[in-house]
């Protein structure tokens, strides 16, 4: 990973962590503020739900005081004074008296409790209301009425007409009831009435009747239940968050202390849940457009930091590569500016360095070229001055004597001669290396061609034999290169190998394929090297021979390097020499060159 | 003048005096209006199996023999009878001269079909002018026969005729009807030109039409009947002629279910029950026919035991709660019903209302469909859905014993018998019904009076 992405990476991290925390922290500010408005709202609730059963309650207990007043109910209780109860007359007057004033329950009970008359159950007559207060209390309050098909709750009130008669009724709190209620928008009352131990689904009502899935309900009314206090909750209905609802429980307790019944006021969270999720998005919305901006400001901040840094490492990677005149700008006076500058004097340091180095190593080359032209001169120069000198000694001392020395005197300068042509000659071969033309070459072909050329010298009767083994790679691929200065090369390989194995010993010569390269290895099992002649032994005129020019690996290694390979040397004294020759495919150079060539020709 | 002032005084009288004797006399003529709770979808005297059906049919449709105040057959289209040994092959002999109300003469035939077609399970033959009928069990009289079921009609074509004393004019069936009066009737025109009905009326429409002058006659349920008289309002009572009883929808299985039923039966305030919810308009049922058709008093005290009925529900453990169902139109039924509940908690009975078809027992009225107390109880018990009861012999013996075997089965707890009360207008003279509560509309005629 680059410099600039691990620091756009950085960047990002680092505002995408900042957004994110920021985006928690309001989401969970949000959270509480709106969990505090739920609460106040739902509290506001109540207290207007509370209002709204205390008036209630203040309506029924009016109609009730009215019932009391009425002639009808004095009537009544003048007619019980003066006699023994009529039932058949009253059968159906409480039913008709609750009908005129939109009550659901009414009785009158004389001073026993027993009922007169009865709206709810007009049969009831004659029966004792067994739940009756003591005396009437002032205010409603709820009461568990017994109908034929069972109980149910009622806001009641009650009232004493006159000569021990009461008459105690209210309106059923049921769907009904729960529908005049005046609740805001979003929220609903439900009541579950407690007439049997544990919960029944069929107990627990709303303005609509029955209540969707009632057992969502259930731990509420169980814990209102077991703790006879006020609890609140929030339930889930369904898999979304809007559709919850928190649920206020209380418990509705009778005259007796008895709990009768749990009010549930129901708080819609639809209408947080959306803000809340509106709210979300727009900073999520928010959020994405901080973080796509961060990037883009990273990258371009990543950018104008790293640049100079990219720049030097461009310049440390063209130097690596020997383009030592690299230059930095120096854009700046900080830290990289100043790091610029010391790369740029670096730079020239180095190159002032190298033109010394390659001026001390010309003169060295000079040297060494001098000094090996001396001795290789100096070696038939020698026997030329002794035959000059016998010649000429011959010539004062006897005319006979020299005519007898000549012959051979002038064969022996005339072959010292030529040795010294030879030698002047491959100082300019040398000099006059030629560049590869290319072509398809199979290895595998070329070796053994180099085998046979020096079969005969192998098995040479004036030297001991050398046994030479071909170790080819069948899968090697064909490689563009010029077949002649290979085999130039590879001869001049063996012939080191032959002087390097004068008692015998054995040539190998091998192919592999590594890749898209073909190597070659020559192995002797000759005296070896030591590492100080393995480091020096591609120097131009350096030789561990007594007798050669030092030119002849300095030539195979212009050859393979001018096939863009690498030879190296592996040897250990006494070991024997491998040579390993790593050669491309080169094969484009063939559409190249026969580019050239047909470029030529045209 | 003098003399023509005299003249003009006795003139004056003269036509005062008629006007008022003619108020006081019966005489022909006038529409007596009817407004009944009861709306018919059909005329058809095969399926008259209510007290107001049947008054309707026999307006149009004649039977073969009538049954008088006390219950005894006497002839109606059929002049004579007589039964073959056994009692169960009937001959009747047609009253000569009576002709249905389209003109066509009442035949042996005609009235053959008619029965045939009411009667499926009857074998009824012709013969020249008498008919045939072998009833599907003996009988000792012909009273079957005086069943408003049995009118003869004639089916032709979708209309109905009959031989009555009114021809129908005008019928929308569920709605209204007028019947006109059949002028030449076997048994003498009728006082009143036509009858016109209207169904479908609750008592409170009635008596508003009854007071505003928009009818003549119609119907007051039993626990309205004192409210009614306290009223002032001409009120004709039938004698108890309607049973309310619990009916089991299925014999015990157990003895301790015969045991429970028997409670409640107990546990049953039938007076309180009369005297409050029925404002006395019946009386409580100690049998399935009421005393004034059977000639004996109860077959069980109709009275409350509470001790006795918590005495038995005390021996059983965990008594199964019932279902008790009531017809949810009848506000009546469901006051009773509703104490019956109370009255069976007092025993440690435990029963739910409902008006559900499905139930363990329920409330039901059964009009007696007879002054036969055989054909009654016969009546009875195939309304109640109860085994036929066996009367062996004429005599009450076996009629009682028969009651009783139908008592035993506890499949019925007779409650109470109704009255049939309709409330008259002050125009309507020579109203009278049988003990029953069948009217006796020839001899109904309008007179003045203010509603």
């Amino acid at each position: 990973m680059t410099y600039r992405r691990k620091l756009l990476a950085v960047f990002a991290l680092t505002v995408f962590v900042s957004v994110g925390a920021v985006a928690w922290i309001v989401s969970a500010m949000a959270r509480n503020a709106f969990a505090r408005a739920n609460e106040e709202r739902t509290d506001a609730l109540v207290a207007q739900f509370r209002s709204e059963f205390r008036r209630r309650g203040e309506e029924v207990a009016q109609r009730i005081q009215t019932i009391a007043g009425s002639d009808a109910a004095t009537r009544m209780a003048l007619a019980l004074n003066r006699s023994s109860p009529d039932y058949g007359a009253y059968l159906n007057e409480a039913k008709n008296i609750a009908d005129s004033q939109q009550l659901d329950f009414l009785e009158f009970v004389d001073g026993q409790g027993t009922i007169i008359s009865s709206a709810q159950w007009p049969a009831k007559f004659g029966y004792k209301d067994a739940s009756l207060p003591a005396s009437p209390p002032k205010d409603a309050f709820l009461r568990e009425e017994d109908l034929p098909e069972g109980s149910a709750l009622g806001l009641c009130a009650m009232r004493e007409i006159s000569g021990g008669l009461y008459v105690i009724g209210g309106q059923r709190l049921d769907k009904n009831f729960l529908g005049t209620l005046e609740l805001p928008p979003g929220t609903r009352a439900m009541v579950y009435q407690n007439l049997l131990n544990g919960f029944s689904s069929q107990l627990l009502i709303d303005p609509s009747g029955t209540v969707q899935n009632p057992e969502r309900l259930a731990p509420l009314i169980a814990q209102v239940q077991q703790q006879a206090k006020e609890t609140e909750a929030v339930v889930r209905w369904s898999g979304s968050a809007a559709d919850d609802e928190t649920v206020h429980a209380i418990p509705l307790t009778g005259q007796d202390g008895r709990l009768l019944g749990i009010l549930l006021v129901g708080s819609s969270q639809r209408a947080f849940v959306e803000l809340r999720q509106h709210i979300g998005s727009a900073a999520l919305l928010a959020g994405a457009a901080g973080v796509l901006l961060a990037i883009l400001f990273s990258g371009w901040a990543a950018g104008r930091v790293t640049q100079p840094v990219e720049q030097l490492a461009q310049a440390a990677r063209e130097v690596a590569e020997g383009n030592w005149h690299t230059y930095v700008p120096v854009n700046s006076a900080d830290e990289l500016g100043q790091l610029a500058d010391a790369f740029n004097r670096m730079t020239t340091e180095l190159l002032g360095q190298r033109d010394r180095l390659v001026q001390s190593e010309r003169v060295a080359a000079w040297r060494e070229l001098a000094r090996r032209l001396a001795h290789e001169l100096k070696n038939p120069l020698f026997p030329l001055q002794l035959t000059v000198e016998n010649l000429v000694r011959a010539r004062e001392q006897s005319p006979q004597l020299f005519e007898e020395m000549f012959p051979e005197a002038a064969a022996t300068l005339l072959a010292e001669i030529a040795n010294l042509k030879a030698i002047i000659s491959r100082f300019g071969e040398f000099s006059k290396m030629p560049q590869p033309r290319f072509e398809r070459v199979q290895l595998n072909e070329l070796l053994p061609n180099v085998e046979r050329l020096f079969h005969a010298q192998f098995h040479s009767p004036e030297r001991a034999a050398i046994e030479c083994r071909l170790e080819l790679a069948p899968n090697l691929a064909p490689i563009a290169a010029d077949p002649e200065l290979l085999h130039r090369a590879f001869s001049n390989l063996v012939l080191n190998a032959m002087d390097a194995m004068p008692q015998s010993g054995t040539l190998s010569l091998r192919t592999r394929q590594d890749g898209g390269r073909a190597v070659v290895e020559i192995s002797d099992t000759g005296t070896g090297l030591t590492p100080e002649e393995c480091e020096r032994l591609f120097t131009p005129y350096y030789t561990s021979k007594a007798h050669g020019t030092g030119l002849g690996l300095a030539i195979v290694q212009s050859v393979i390097s001018d096939h863009g390979g690498t030879i190296s040397v592996r040897s250990k004294a006494g070991s024997g020499t491998t040579f390993v020759i790593e050669l491309p495919g080169n094969l484009e150079k063939l559409s190249q060159s026969s580019g050239a060539a047909s470029s030529a020709t045209s | 003048m003098r003399r023509i002032g005299y003249l003009r005084l006795a003139v004056s009288s003269l036509v005062l005096t008629l006007c008022a004797q003619a108020a006081t006399r019966p005489h022909y003529g006038g529409a007596l209006r009817v407004q009944l709770r009861e709306a018919p979808s059909s005329l058809d005297p095969a399926q008259a199996d209510t007290p107001a059906l049947g008054n309707l049919s026999r307006l149009i449709f004649d039977t073969l023999v009538r049954l008088d105040d006390r219950g005894a057959t006497e002839p109606g289209l059929a002049a004579s009878w007589t039964a073959d040994p056994g009692g169960q092959r009937w001959h009747f002999t047609l009253r000569s001269g009576v002709a249905f109300q389209d003109g066509s003469a009442l035949t042996a035939d005609a009235a053959a079909a008619s029965l045939r077609a009411a009667n499926p399970q009857w074998k009824v033959f012709s013969d020249g002018n008498s008919v045939t009928v072998e009833l599907d069990a003996p009988a000792d009289s012909p009273a079957v026969l005086a069943l408003p079921r049995n009118g003869i009609a004639k089916r032709s074509g979708g209309k109905l005729v009959g031989t009555g004393a009114f021809a129908i004019s005008d019928w929308q069936a569920g709605k209204q009807l007028t019947l006109v009066a059949n002028n030449d009737y076997w048994d003498g025109r009728p006082f009143l030109d036509s009858i016109e009905m209207e169904f479908g009326k609750n008592y409170r429409e009635q008596t508003i039409a009854l007071d505003l002058g928009k009818a003549e006659v119609i119907e007051i349920p039993p626990e309205e009947t004192r409210h009614a008289m306290a009223e002032n309002r001409q009120v004709e009572s039938s004698a108890p002629s309607e049973l309310m009883a619990l009916e089991f929808s299925r014999t015990p299985q157990s003895d301790d279910e015969g045991h429970l039923r028997q409670a409640l039966g107990l546990s049953i305030d039938r007076t309180l029950l009369n005297n409050v919810m029925l404002q006395g308009g019946g009386e409580p049922a100690g049998s399935v026919l009421p005393e004034w058709m059977t000639g004996y008093a109860f077959l069980f005290s109709p009275g409350v035991n509470l001790q006795e009925a918590r005495k038995i529900t005390a021996a059983i453990r965990q008594p199964a709660p019932w279902t008790l169902a009531y017809d949810g139109s009848d506000a009546i039924a469901r006051v009773v019903a509703e104490r019956i509940v109370l009255n069976a908690r007092d025993t440690g009975l435990t029963l739910t209302l409902t008006t559900s078809s499905t139930s363990d027992l329920r409330l039901v009225r059964v009009p007696l469909a007879s002054m036969d107390s055989r054909e009654a109880l016969v009546d009875v018990a195939a309304k109640l859905g109860l085994p036929q009861p066996k009367i062996a012999g004429g005599g009450p013996e076996a009629l009682y014993t028969a009651e009783s075997m139908l008592l035993q089965s506890q499949r019925v707890i007779p409650l109470l018998h109704l009255r049939v009360s309709y409330g008259l207008g002050k125009s309507v003279h020579g109203w009278s019904m049988s003990p029953e509560g069948d009217w006796r509309i020839p001899d109904v005629w309008l007179g003045g009076g203010q509603p």
